[in-house]
């Protein structure tokens, strides 16, 4: 061979072992000894976090299974105008369905950040429909993104808005939506794992974790047709008397399950954000987390602690002077009427604040409170929803609070503030042989695989013996069916009591306003509902028994209808016989 | 002259140890021949050796795409799973809506329906 094609080989030779050998060092210095940089500078790149599309929400039924709330689906818009090959004609198609001016489309498809570069994202719309969302999705448009998100929906609008509450895209407010937030919550699944350039999960790497779970849907022990027709009837009597806001509750005695809880004003829990600016706004509900005191109701309670302390008998007989004195303060009937002798029944027939007074006194502080805090006033009674409060009990041992007087006011609910499910639960605790059970709105949990949690009724506590539950019930029958007339149901024996109270203000109350409730259960012997009504600030009458008697006589006619109770002693049948 | 194939032998046996006139006299061998020549042994060796590494890569790339299917195929239905998940959760929205109470009540006054005023029990005997 001639020496140069010798020498240019070797050359080239030379050449490619040197590329070889700076080839091989770099591969070194990257591979090996810059390993932990590159290494991390890749993982940055292409590790991310990646979260699985986000099942919804768990649903609200009622005891029947109809929805309360559920997920509707909406879209919101997205774009990447870098991606966007033709940022005038995707605008214009963008426009013709997303009904936006299409100058403003494109200005924001064609927008720049800070560096003078198009923007890597931008939201094009926050929410459209389910329809409009396909039809966007449809025009397949490089550079846009169509993503579906949940939306919480409530079929029923306002019906049982209160206890149900509310929820936005990600928490639950008040109400069950509230309370069980993190049961109805779903189980995200996110991971971190490779993604391609379109911060999609690689395909060949396996899914890491389960796929993600609905939350855990609810029953309620809330009957729809019994709320609607409670709502129905609460509206009819704020209109009728004149009533500022009301409260009317249904409740089971056996299980202490609530049928169904209104309050008005109220709310759609759909369109919550129009609510935000009202004062107060309507969000709370009046039934668990607003107090008033309840009046002559609460007698109830000091007649039942009288009788089953043992310290008088149903016809233990008082003489009514029309006032008493207790720790310093005359209390006086109302209407400062005398009554002369009295049995204990009359106290709850003739609603006397003397015999009350009187019968507290009997008791004493101790045995008093102690039954008072047995009916479960003073506590919360540990119902399922958001926002209970426990009322206002001043006990003997709240020295800065407690007055002697108090023993006297209390027992005819002056003094005592209580919240509306408080005294439908001492009402209950009546009606249900004199055994306090835990107030619950939701009656069975379904978990995504299936498995359904049933609720077990929680016993709180043997208030009063049977035999004097039962005395009690009987009085209460009297109450109706010789006091407070209007609140007769024909064919059923129904017990119940009357109050107008007085609204508390700094000083003393207020001059004409009054708060009208009325407490009840029937049928009795066997009641299967307990209703309470509450109706603040009534124009037509100051009396519980002109408002709210005749509003329970309503709903009780009803809801024996609507849950197939007959009536007693074949009055009826024998009419429609004759 | 070209070199005898003893000498090439020699010459590759000898290898590494050369210098780098003798390896370039090895190396362009077959140049001066007009065509390169290879010693038959190491060649069966390397290329089995490449067949094996191709069939190796080959069988890896087969599984990596079969995977990549596979997954490819899950998203799809995974996907497809939440299509539905969303298209069932609005439709019993939907349901639920169309059978309000305030609906019902609705459809029913339409239909001529109304609140009974009074109501009776009767009693069956047997």
């Amino acid at each position: 061979m001639a020496e140069g094609p010798r020498r240019r080989l070797a050359l080239l030779i030379t050449l490619l072992a040197g590329c070889a050998v700076l080839t091989v060092a770099q591969l070194i210095k990257v591979q090996i000894v810059d390993h932990r940089f590159y290494a991390h500078w890749a993982e940055e790149q292409w590790i991310r976090a990646i979260r699985m599309d986000q099942p919804p929400r768990g649903v609200i039924r009622d005891r029947d299974g109809c929805l309360l709330a559920g997920n509707g689906v909406r879209y919101a818009i997205e774009a990447s105008p870098a991606y966007v090959i033709d940022h005038h004609e995707a605008a214009k198609e963008l426009a013709s369905v997303l009904h936006m001016p299409a100058s403003h489309l494109e200005a924001q498809l064609s927008s720049r950040d800070d560096n003078g570069e198009l923007r890597k994202w931008i939201r094009v719309s926050q929410s459209v429909s389910k329809e409009v969302g396909e039809q966007v999705a449809d025009l397949k448009i490089r550079g846009v993104t169509v993503k579906p998100l949940w939306r919480r929906e409530y079929p029923e609008r306002h019906l049982a808005s209160h206890t149900l509450g509310f929820a936005t895209s990600e928490t639950g407010y008040y109400g069950v939506e509230g309370f069980y937030d993190a049961m109805l919550q779903p189980e995200p699944v996110e991971w971190v794992g490779p993604v391609d350039v379109a911060s999609a999960p690689v395909p060949w790497e396996p899914i890491a974790g389960e796929f993600p779970r609905r939350g855990v849907d609810l029953e309620l022990t809330v009957d729809r047709t019994v709320q609607a027709l409670v709502e129905a009837e609460l509206e009819r009597a704020l209109q009728e008397y004149q009533a500022a806001s009301g409260t009317i509750i249904v409740m089971e005695p056996e299980t202490f399950g609530i049928l169904a809880m209104t309050s008005l004003p109220s709310y759609d829990p759909e369109e919550y954000p129009r609510f935000l600016d009202e004062d107060p706004v309507p969000f709370e509900d009046p039934a668990v987390s607003k107090q008033y005191e309840p009046g002559s109701v609460f007698k109830m309670v000091t007649v039942a602690a009288a009788l089953d302390a043992g310290v008088v008998t149903e016809d233990s007989v008082y003489h009514d002077e029309g006032w008493i004195e207790v720790g310093g303060q005359a209390i006086h009937n109302s209407m400062r009427k005398v009554y002369g002798d009295q049995s204990v029944a009359d106290i709850l027939v003739e609603s006397l604040n003397v015999g009350s007074a009187w019968l507290s006194t009997r008791l004493g502080a101790d045995l008093f409170y102690e039954y008072v805090q047995g009916f479960g006033f003073g506590d919360v009674t540990g119902v399922d929803l958001a926002g209970e409060v426990p009322g206002q009990l001043w006990l003997p041992e709240d020295i800065e609070h407690w007055h002697p007087s108090n023993l006297g006011t209390n027992a005819f609910g002056q003094g005592i503030a209580v919240t509306p499910l408080q005294m439908t639960v001492a009402a209950a605790t009546v009606a249900n042989d004199g055994a306090r059970l835990r107030p619950h709105v939701v009656r069975r949990r379904i978990a995504s695989d299936g498995s359904v949690s049933t609720y077990q009724a929680v016993f709180e506590e043997q208030v009063i013996d049977p035999e004097t539950a039962q005395t009690v019930t009987d009085i209460l029958v009297r109450v109706v069916e010789e006091g407070a007339t209007e609140a007769k149901v024909a064919g059923y024996r129904v017990a119940g009591k009357t109050g107008t109270a007085q609204i508390p203000i700094p000083g003393g109350y207020h001059p004409e306003d009054t708060i009208a409730n009325f407490v009840g259960f029937g049928p009795v012997p066997d009641p299967k509902v307990v209703v309470l009504i509450k109706l603040d600030r009534p124009q037509s009458s100051e009396w519980a028994s002109h408002t709210a008697a005749p509003t329970f006589s309503r709903i009780m006619v009803q809801l024996f209808t609507v849950l197939g109770i007959p009536p007693a002693g074949g009055e009826l049948a024998a009419e429609v016989g004759s | 002259m070209p070199p005898s194939r003893a000498d090439q032998r020699g010459g590759a046996e000898r290898g590494c140890g050369q210098t780098m006139s003798g390896f370039l006299e090895w190396a362009t061998h077959g140049v001066k021949r007009g065509r390169l020549e290879f010693r038959s042994r190491p060649m069966v060796v390397l290329t089995v050796i490449v067949v094996v590494l191709a069939l190796v890569a080959a069988v890896y790339l087969m599984l990596v795409s079969r995977t990549a299917a596979q997954g490819r195929r899950i998203e799809q239905l995974q996907t497809e799973i939440f299509r539905l998940q969303r298209e069932n959760e609005q439709l019993t929205v939907e349901i639920a809506e169309v059978t309000s109470v305030l609906q019902l009540k609705e459809r029913a006054a339409a239909l001529g329906f109304a609140t009974p005023e009074r109501l009776e029990f009767l009693s069956i005997s047997e």
